[in-house]
This record gives C-alpha cells, structure tokens and sequence, in this order.
C-alpha cells in the first residue's frame, strides 16, 4: 500500500489531510443526502396527500402490534451492526460474525413480518358502496357451473346448493348433479352468459385470450370462428386463409390474422399515400404562389382511381360459444351491460349478464366517508345512516350498529362525567370511533362480550379461516349495481394504502439491499488478515446506510401505523 | 470514529448499548402516547398534540442514530455541510405540502380544520 | 476468495486491459467521457430527427411526410403512425414528447456534464482518475440502458411516450392505460427509463463531488480550480439534491401505473372513451407538477452550466486574459445553484396557485436572475482589451454569450405571472428555452468538442469544415427560433400539431379575430421549417469534421497547442492512464495569462516558479523596469 503509483486512487483507506475524510466517507454521506431527499419527497407527498384528502384519512388502521416488533428488531439491528464494526475495531473476526449474522437475521425477520402484513392486507376485500358506506371484509369462495349458478362449497371444498338459487337448479338440471362442470372461484366476478365473441386484432391480449379458451373448455364449450378468416395482403396477392368457419378459435390464429391485417393497413397506407402525393405535386403545379393552407382546401383524392388498389382490412374476428357458457370476468378489467360485456383488451362478448353479486363476510363497516358527504350536502349524519342500504338490507349489521350506538353513548356519558357533568370541558366520542365499527367491536357486539379478544389475535387484521370469532361477522350478497368502487387493501384502495406500500416497499428494497452488502462482509475473512481496517472503513460506510434506513422507519412507524 | 484505542472502543459499546436502549424506550413511550387513554395528549383520539409529541420523539430518537451510531459527533465540517444542504432542501421540498391548501379547488376536508384560503382573499 | 478479489480490485488496471475493458467496459474516466460523448450525440441526432417529422406536420400538416424523411419509417410503422402519409397527432405528440425527453435526459445533460465533466474535470484538477471508477462505469451503462428502454419504447404496440416531456397526470396516467399489459407501454417505459437515467446522474454526481473533494493535486486549493470544476461541483449538488423527489414522482406513477392508485388521480374524473374512471380519486395531479418541477428548474442549470463553463475556459484561452471577476463566478454560480431550488413553481403559474405563492416564486425568480447576469457579464467583460485569436472554439464561444443573452432575456416577462398569463404554454415559451438550449447551450457545447478534441485525439479539427459548420448554423438557428417568439406573442400554441391551421380564419373580413392573427403569422411556420432542414445540413460539415479529423487533421505539436494554463494541458497527448506523467503540484490560479511579471503571456499552473520572489522583489522589478 505504501508505494507511490501514479495511476493509484488515493485515499481509499487512510483519510485525506486537509479534508479528513476516505473517498467512501464522502460518498455514502452524499448518497444519504441524496437519500434524505428520495424519503423527504415521500414523507413530503404522504402529507401532501393527506391535506389534500377529500375522503376521511383512514387513521390508526393498521395492527400495531406488527409494525411496534418490527421497530423493536430494527434498532436492534443498529446496535448489532455498531458492535460488529467495533468488533472489527477490536480485531475480534468470530465476534464480528456473531453480531453481523444477529443483524443479517434481524433484516429477515423483518422483511417476514413485511410480508405477514402485506399478505393480510392483499386478501382483504373492500367495497364502497353507492351510498359511500364502506364495507370491509372477505370475500366468499364458491362455484360457478356452466349456467352462471353460484354455489358456496361445503367443508370438502365441493359446490353446496346456493340457497338463492335453489329453484333454477331443479328445473334445469334435473338428477344431472352428478355431472355439473362448474369453476371454482372467488365470488365477486361477473358471470356473463356469453353467445359470441368479437376478437379486436388490434388490441387483444395473448392472457385474455387463453383465459377465455381454457374458462371455455373447462365448461366443455368450443368457441369457434363463425366465418371464414382470411386476408389479402395486395391487389395481386391471392386471399391467404387463416381458419375456416366453424374451427377452433386459437392464440395461433389470432395472431397470424393479427400480422395479415396489419400488412392490409399498410398496403392501403401505401395507396392513399402515393395518391396524396400526387394530388399535391398537380395542385402545386398548377397553384405555385399559393400558401399551403390554401391548396389544401382544393385537395381531394381520387377514390375511384385508388379503389382497385385497395384491399378489405377489417380489425375484427367474430367467434361464436357453442353451447353458450357463463364466463366469469374479472369486474375491473370488464364494462358489462345487460347484454354485452367489454374487456379490456376490446374483446366484445355479447349474451346476458347473470347476477353477479359479491358474497362478502363484513369485517368493518365505515359510515365516516357517508357522514362526510352527508355533512357536505347539509343532510344530519345520523339520518343518513339510517338510511343506508347495508343497514336497511342486512339485519345482523343493524343489530350490531345498534348495539354500538348504545356503546358509543355510554362512551360520551363517560367522558361527560370524567369532566364532572361540564358539557364544555367534556370531550366527545372521535368521530372515528361514532361512526367506525372495527372487526373487534364486531365480535365483541356478536358474542356478547363473550369473546375476549387477546392482544395477538388478529395479528395482521382480521383472520375468517379458522378463528372462532370468525362467526361473528354478517355476511352479506352485495348486488353489483350497489358497488362503487371495490378493491383488495392494495395501493388501489385509496392513497393511503398507497403511500403505505409504496414507502414500506422502497423502504424494503434499502433493507435487502443493505443486509445483502453487510452479509457480503462476512465472507471476506481474507480481507480481515490482509487489511482489517480497509474491511471496518467497508463495514462502517455500510452500516451508516444501514443506519439511515432505521431511521427512516423511525419516522415511518409513527406516520403509518400511530397517526 | 470515537477514538481507536480497544479500550476507548470497549468504552463505547456500552454507551451503544445504552443508546439502544433509550430507542427501545423511547418507541414504547410513542406508542404508549397514541393507545393508552391516559397518555393521550391534546383532543380525544389523533390530534395536532399526538402528532407533535409522536414526531418530537421520533426526531429525538433519529437524532441520537444520527449522532452516536452514525459518528457525526466526531465528523468533519464536510460532512455537516453536506447533511445540511440536504436538510434545507429537503425543508423546500416540504414547502410542497403548504400547497396542498393553496390550490383553489382543494376541498377542506373533514377533521382537517384549515381555513379554506379563497374566503380569506375575497376580504380583501 | 472473494475477498482476494475486492483486495486488489483498485489496482486491477495495471493488468493489460483488454478490448472490451478498455473500450467498452472501461473504467478510465477519459473513455466513459467519450463514450458518454458519442451517445449523446447519437440521441441529439435522434432527437433532431423527430423535430424535423414535427415541424414538417406544423408547416405542411395537410401534405404527406417527404420520402427524404419517412424512409426511416418501415411499412408497417407508416400504416400504424401515418395517416394517408401525413403525420396524426397523436404521432406529434409521441414524437414531440420523445424530443424533449431525449434532448434533455439523453442528450445535453450527458453530453455536458457526463461528457465534459468525465473527461476535463479530473484532468484539471490534476487526479488520476475518478475517486470510484467503476461506479462510474455503472452509472454509463445504467444512462446506456436508460437510453435504451427510452428508444425501444418506439417500437412497441402503443409507441412511445406521448404526453408532453413533463409527462404530467391524469394525462400521461390515461395514456396508454387501455393496453392491458402495462409493462410494454410507451407511459410505462418512458417512467422505467428514468429511473435508470436518475440512478445514473446520482452515481455520476457523488463520484463527482468526491472526486473533486479528495482527489485534487496537492496545491490545488479550492480558489486554484478553473471555473469548470466550480461548475461541474454545483452541477454535481443539483442532480443529487433535485433529481430524487423526480424519482419519487416518477415510482408514484409507476405504482398508479400497474397497481390503479390514485396519487395524481383526483375524484370524479370523466373521460369520454372510458366514462368515469374505476380509480378510489382523492390525489393532487398538482402534486406530480411540484415534485417534477423541483427538479425541473434545477433541471436547467444542469444543462446551462457545463456550456457557461466550457464558454469561461475557452474565453481565457483565447483572449490572452484571465477570466474577468473569477470569484464573483464563482459565488454567482453558487448563489445560482441554491436559488435555482427555490424557484419551481414559476414554471406553474397557470395551475391556480394562490397568489401569496405566485409572487413568493415570482421574487425568486427575478433574484436567479442575478447570479446569471454576473456569469454572462464576467465573460463579455473578459473579452474586453483581448487581442482575440478567433479559432474554432473561439468562435461558438463568442457566438454563444449573445444567443444565451437573448435567451436569458425572454425570460423576464415569463418570470412574471401576470405576463405569463399570456405567454404561457405559446411559441414563446418554446422560442426562449431554445434559445438558451440551442444556440446557447449547444454552441457552448460545440465550443467545448472544438476546443478539447486535440486533446482527447492529438489532431487539430478542420478550420474550413469548421466555419462551413458555424456560419449557417448560426443563421439559421436564429431563423428557426426568433419567429417562435413573434408567433407565441400571437397566441400561438406550443402544442398544435398542425401550427395553427385549425384556427386560421380565411376570409378577411370574418368575425373571428384570433384567426386573422394566425393568419398573419402562420406563414412563418414554412420559414423555420425551411431554416430547420437547412440546419440539419449545416450539421454534416461538423460529422464529418469530427470522425475523419481523428484520421487525417493535423497534428498537434506539442501537449499544449493553445499556450493554455489549465492543468489539462500538463498530460501526455492524449492522455494514457492515470492521465499525469509526473504527479502534477499546482503553484497557482487557473488563468494567470499576460503576467506583467512573467515573460510569457502565460504561466501554467503546474510551472514551478523558479525562484520564491517575495513582495518586495516584484516591487523592485516592476519599478526597474519603469526605470528603463
């Protein structure tokens, strides 16, 4: 090290003199800067966001519980990495293992909880009603036969006999049970009986297209072409055929009718080009001074001379079902009317819509966004609960608003007498808890105060799989037309759960990225005898990055979990 | 670096030690303020008091990370300087969110009690 | 093992390098300096191409797409993007969002400050390289690869990127949102693309401000740094400070993009093709503005700065005169760099912000002003008294202070939210940030490839090429650009696809008041186009200067052919590894020419001085001398 090469870079381990710093000193404090900015941009977008919220911010809605260990595990990891570069110091290699594998676990453990999280947020279902009641929830698994009948499953997972449909299947099916083709499902889709396809060459998509084939032979129906498909590609080019009417639709044919269309676009393109050309170097010719603005008002194509050139490009395959089949589509890639169903790739499906309810399991029912709204339009907000439609339509969430009605008074005399009875002092119920009713207060209202819910259960939220309270919550068949907006607690539900994913998982991302670098420092024991001090320089310059994304979840926790 | 005699070093690891600690303290204070009624500052459930207490001590605990573990109480000037840069800047970027009221048709929501601005300049 | 690796990865180049290591893969900042170069030539061609389809649409939108220009289209791409050969809007949008993109992201921000900043930074500050070499490989291949998801996204179904180089919400979130596969859209390219390109700059930018912190040569002291390192410095701190809320924005709309969140998506919004949309609303497209623009007026600096300071080398050089007021350059540029964070909202004035914020951005914005006027006034003063050698880099470099100044003059009324009231969004927008761009910052740019291309090859560049390259392109740049300010006073719009022909009123005597004053000043549309194609010739000269120079020009005959004083000019011609033959020691400021007490009109900073003369020497020196 102590040779002078010219072509060496300096101050790699030993500190410059006038500055006092190594390179990789200077370089991750930039890279944190620049960090501070990456996170102040967020935190600064997360308040803006909130501010700016038009809708009830949802507060304190996630499980503490998670994000308080998670907290715990990473100052922990702090101070093992700390110990671990001055186990380096100290010229301690096994000690320096010891600790930098306690701080490698503790990213693991993390990063496990993050997903424990992230999974229980992405099965549970939320809905907003027309009336802006907020719904959460799971939704039901089931069947769907061929005929668009919904059936729940029993405890072997088979389809059980749908009470609301009890009367279709006998007429229809007669003693043929045995027999049924159904799919198995979530239900919250659309059940569309579908008659005829139209493919859009431009736009389909290869997975729509296999999704519909293989919903189709599941439910032992065939779509097939109903005319012929064919092509001709230039004037004096034969038709080329691609499937005759009446074979199968495949992703194979689709895609060669899709490469003949596109040669018919850019043949007839060719043509009309070719023809506009001409027809300006004529009114060019024949008008030179004019400015182009008026030529172009005496410009006209010369379709009849054109037309022979031309060829038939149509961007539409039509197929038919047979026989024609209930198809579930997903509803937030499908605009489905009485008739007709769009999806997104501009598959036109045309048949009848079957009721396509969501069976939910309530978790949560929310009136604060309804309360808002009502406020808005100067309408009282016990009124407009009133008149709900969960309420008017569902006995079991009634009872149970009831009894938290009587919940919440008993709260605001509470707080009325802890202020001895000074109606100005007092403070009343938040309006989070008045007009929120938690999957706890569920179940507490369900049982009768029989459940007694400890501090771990529901670890991530609410659990309807094998959960003994999980009895307690209504369930509930949502009519399509009901449902304004629906999502799974994704960043799609509203911005907040956004924000919350989007800086959790950048967040994430720092955490790997940082285990992987210090985990890396453990295999270079060569490097600890060739140069123990350049490794602690590596190992403290990566544990101030890891440093900082502690303390970005410092900040974190608190905004996310507790405000 | 505090020093890189064994012995200052060793010195230092239970300072660490006690740091982590107070962190490990300071987390359950937070929570503690935003669950536990009797804890609870400023109005009845999440209020601008929650909110300035949960953010003091979280800066009090990213301060120490900052200071003990990260060593800026023994960096250079340099370093400061960069640190700053990056936290005025960062204060600019934040001057983003006072937008959030001045765009005029920003609805001033529920539980969020700020004056709608339009109304204060027709006054005038 | 791995450890034996990392060991010895520093000195790894003193093993013969390979092909691929030396050209390709090179860790030597002078290589990734020209690569830089190269490519962001290629994509300023690139980008000029596609103004050229656009401004054929503004001038002849009712005519087909000459072959000269449409051959680059392949059949099926004329079906698809054409229509009947004429270019369709939204075929002007695409291109004309693509054009901004890659001028500014890929072309002149790389070409300056990547460019340039890699090559003469460390050279001038007598280091031997970069302070993390191989970080500054990355960070060229994370630019190339940037570059390159930008340029692929041409071919996919739904073409590239087409709401404007700002990429605002809900527009560019609508756009492309009917494909289903969201990964291969142009919206969704153009947003990965940058955030390759933003990894990029911030890797640059740290191993910039590292390199120039640590690794200068012992006796350069700040106040010993030519002004292009001061630059480069300030440049360094605005990619690294703006750059990440850009990034912030551009991953929140990535995340609406495949996940259907609403950050910039506000409540109740309506298209006509889909109805109202299956989006939760409640997010701020004002957000998206805030974080781009915060970047975006840094954003300008970065690509003025490394011109000004290639024009403040060159002036020095050539005028025989050290750099009028260096340290008021030096602080201006300072001052210019924190003020240039405060003063993005300027650049939303239209958006309804509240009038209490308008005239704060509008204070700063008149203040940013300041420190720029004193850069431009330090270098026209310098040229004060000069004996001028008009060589090539002389040349644009003079060229460039009055096409900067216009440019920087325009800019006044639009710093002022009641006349941006009018200006706004119209051809004279577009006329005065071109002219900053183009024939400012480009010409300084110009100026720097002229000026340093002895260097980096050992042969001198074509004179005669070289005024075939200068003369028309000075003209016509002028004649593409000034209309745009007459036509934006007009009220033209910056985003007519077809310049304005959908308003014109053709009668003389109609009641349709805007559309008589299109009519007046439409026709200027046919003169720049014109101006344009001839530019675009007066850019072969200049191609073909700078590949065959590097064969057949002359010679230079020795390490220092302009008598310079830069440290630069100290290294073996051109410059093998490590850059220095001996290591350099610096003895004094970067532009000591005409040293009355020095008996050469330049004193390098590397020379020793012969003998330590005190004060009192000089004094007696200079009073012997008047005595004669």
């Amino acid at each position: 090290m102590n040779e002078k090469i010219l072509d060496e870079i300096p101050y790699i381990v030993t500190p410059r003199k006038d500055t006092g710093l190594t390179n990789s000193k200077i370089g991750i404090w930039l890279f944190l800067a620049s960090e501070v900015m990456l996170f102040g941009g967020l935190f600064s977008g997360y308040i803006f966001l909130r501010v700016y919220a038009d809708y009830p911010w949802p507060e304190r809605v996630l499980p503490i519980v998670p994000g308080l260990l998670n907290t715990f595990i990473l100052i922990l990891s702090s101070v093992t990495v700390v110990f671990a570069w001055a186990m380096l110091k100290l010229r301690k290699w096994n000690m320096f293992l010891l600790f930098m594998g306690t701080t490698i676990a503790c990213a693991a453990i993390f990063m496990a909880f993050k997903v424990v999280e992230y999974k229980a947020k992405f099965s549970h279902q939320g809905v907003r009603l027309e009336d802006y009641t907020i719904l959460e929830g799971h939704v039901h698994k089931g069947a769907v036969d061929s005929q668009g009948h919904i059936y729940h499953l029993d405890d072997n997972g088979n389809p059980a006999k749908h009470h609301a449909d009890e009367n279709h299947s006998k007429s229809e099916k007669g003693g043929a049970e045995g027999k049924m083709v159904y799919q198995k499902t979530s239900i919250d889709q659309i059940v569309f009986d579908t008659k005829d396809i139209s493919f859009d060459l431009k736009m389909f998509n290869d997975g729509y297209v296999n999704d519909l084939l293989t919903q189709a032979e599941s439910l032992r129906a065939q779509i097939t072409f109903d005319k012929d498909i064919k092509y001709t590609t230039s004037p004096d080019s034969l038709p080329i055929v691609v499937a005759k009417a009446g074979e199968p639709v495949t992703l194979k044919a689709l895609k060669e009718a899709k490469a003949l269309w596109k040669k018919t676009i850019a043949n007839n393109g060719a043509v009309r080009t070719e023809e506009l050309r001409r027809q300006w170097r004529v009114a060019k010719h024949d008008n030179p001074d004019a400015p182009n603005w008026q030529n172009a008002q005496n410009i006209k194509m010369d379709m009849d001379a054109i037309r022979p050139n031309l060829v038939a490009s149509k961007s539409v395959v039509t197929a038919k079902v047979e026989p024609h089949v209930a198809f579930l589509l997903d509803p937030k890639t499908t605009n489905a009317s009485a008739k007709s169903a769009k999806r997104k790739d501009s598959t036109l499906m045309s048949g009848n819509l079957i009721d396509s309810s969501m069976e939910l399991g309530i978790d949560g029912v929310d009136f604060t966004f309804l309360v808002q709204r009502a406020e808005e339009k100067g309408i009282d907000p016990e009124s407009a609960i009133e008149k709900s439609w969960i309420l008017k339509n569902n006995p079991q969430v009634r009872a149970y608003w009831e009894k938290h009605k009587e919940y919440i008074a008993e709260l605001d005399k509470k707080l009325l007498d802890d202020a001895d009875g000074d109606i100005i002092k007092a403070e009343k119920a938040h309006h989070l808890e008045r007009y929120k009713m938690t999957w706890k207060e569920m179940v507490r209202y369900g049982s009768e105060g029989e459940t007694d819910l400890q501090w771990f259960n529901g670890f991530a939220g609410p659990n309807h799989k094998k959960e003994e309270w999980a009895k307690h919550f209504p369930d509930v068949s949502l009519p399509r037309e009901q449902i304004a907006f629906e999502s799974k607690f994704t960043p799609r539900w509203n911005n907040y759960y956004a924000i919350y994913f989007t800086i959790t998982g950048l967040h994430g991302l720092h955490i790997i990225g940082g285990a992987i670098v210090l985990g890396y420092y453990m295999f270079c024991p060569n490097m600890f005898r060739k140069n123990p001090d350049w490794l602690a320089n590596r190992v403290e310059v990566a544990g101030l990055f890891w440093h900082f994304v502690d303390l970005v979840w410092i900040f974190l926790f608190p905004i996310l979990y507790l405000m | 670096m505090a020093g890189d005699s064994p012995a200052e070093i060793k010195k230092a690891l239970k300072f660490y030690g006690l740091i982590g600690a107070i962190l490990f303290i300071g987390t359950i204070t937070t929570v503690a303020v935003a669950v536990v009624p009797w804890m609870d500052v400023g109005a009845r459930g999440f209020s601008t008091g929650d909110l300035i207490l949960g953010l003091l001590i979280a800066s009090v605990k990213a301060s120490l990370v900052m200071y003990i573990f990260m060593h800026l109480n023994h960096e250079k000037k340099l370093i400061y300087l960069f640190y700053g840069m990056a936290g005025f800047f960062a204060l600019c970027l934040f001057f983003i969110t006072r937008m959030a009221f001045e765009d005029p048709i920003h609805y001033s929501g529920f539980g969020h009690g700020e004056p709608v601005i339009e109304e204060k300049v027709e006054k005038h | 093992m791995s450890a034996t690796t990392t060991d010895h990865g520093h000195d790894d180049h003193h093993h013969n390098p390979n092909f691929i290591q030396k050209y390709i893969f090179s860790t030597d900042h002078k290589t990734i300096g020209i690569q830089y170069g190269i490519v962001s030539l290629l994509f300023i061609a690139l980008a000029f191409y596609l103004m050229m389809v656009m401004r054929w649409s503004i001038a002849y939108p009712h005519e087909p797409l000459p072959e000269w220009m449409s051959w680059v289209f392949s059949e099926e791409w004329r079906g698809r993007w054409l229509q009947d050969g004429k270019v369709t809007g939204e075929t002007y949008n695409m291109f004309g969002a693509m054009h901004g993109t890659i001028m500014v992201f890929l072309g002149v921000v790389p070409l300056g400050f990547a460019a340039f900043g890699n090559y003469v930074m460390p050279l001038q500050i007598g280091a031997p390289d970069m302070a993390f070499p191989k970080l500054n490989m990355m960070s060229f291949w994370l630019y190339f690869v940037g570059g390159a998801i930008m340029v692929g996204s041409f071919f996919l179904e739904s073409g590239a990127a087409k709401s404007g180089w700002t990429n605002y919400p809900p527009l560019a979130q609508i756009a492309d949102a009917k494909f289903v596969n969201q990964w291969f859209t142009g919206q969704t390219q153009w947003l990965l693309g940058m955030v390759f390109l933003i990894s990029s700059s911030l890797l640059g930018s740290v191993n910039f401000i590292v390199t120039l912190v640590n690794l200068r040569a012992p006796g350069m002291t700040w106040f010993r740094m030519p002004f292009f390192c001061w630059a480069m410095l300030v440049v360094a701190f605005l990619l690294l400070l703006a750059f990440p809320p850009l990034e912030v924005a551009a991953i929140m709309q990535l995340v609406d993009r495949f996940t259907g969140s609403s950050f910039f998506m506000p409540t109740g919004l309506y298209t006509s093709a889909s109805g109202a949309l299956d989006v939760a609303g409640g997010g701020s497209p004002l957000l998206y503005q805030h974080l781009f623009w915060f970047l975006g007026h840094p954003e300008v600096y970065v690509l003025l700065l490394p011109a000004i300071a290639c024009v403040a080398e060159i002036i020095p050089v050539n005028t025989r005169k050290p750099l009028w007021g260096y340290r008021s350059m030096v602080w201006g540029v300072m001052v210019l760099g924190f003020l240039s964070f405060i003063v993005w909202a300027h650049h939303m004035y239209l958006t309804g912000m509240g009038p209490m914020v308008s005239s704060f951005f509008q204070v700063t914005t008149v203040l940013i002003s300041v420190p720029s006027v004193i850069l431009l006034t330090s270098m026209i003063i310098s040229l004060w008294g000069g004996s001028i050698r008009f060589n090539q880099p002389m040349m644009w470099a003079a060229a460039f202070l009055p096409m900067f100044g216009i440019g920087g003059l325009t800019g006044l009324p639009l710093a002022f939210n009641l006349a941006d009231i009018h200006l706004h969004d119209t051809y004279y927008v577009i006329g005065h940030f071109h002219y900053v761009v183009a024939p400012g910052i480009l010409f300084g740019l110009f100026a720097g490839i002229y000026h340093w291309y002895p260097k980096a090859t050992g042969r001198h560049m074509s004179n005669i090429l070289g005024h075939l390259h200068f003369w028309p392109s000075l003209v016509f740049i002028n004649l593409v650009f000034f209309p745009m300010l007459i036509q934006g006073m007009a009220g033209f719009h910056r985003r007519w696809y077809n310049g304005g022909d959908a308003y014109l009123e053709k009668s003389v005597d109609g009641t349709n008041v805007f559309g008589q004053t299109v009519a007046e000043f439409i026709d200027l549309n046919v003169l720049m186009s014109t101006s344009v194609w001839c530019l675009a010739a007066a850019q072969v000269p200049f191609i073909i200067n700078f590949f065959t120079s590097f064969f057949i020009g002359k010679k230079v005959e020795n390490d220092n052919p302009y008598d310079a004083t830069t440290l630069e000019w100290n290294t073996p011609t051109p410059p093998g590894h490590g850059n220095f033959v001996t290591e350099p020691e610096v003895y004094r400021g970067p532009y000591e020419y005409s040293r009355p007490d020095y008996n050469e009109d330049y004193y390098p900073q590397w020379v020793a001085p012969k003998v330590e003369i005190t004060e009192e020497e000089v004094v007696t020196v200079k009073s012997e001398r008047t005595a004669h």
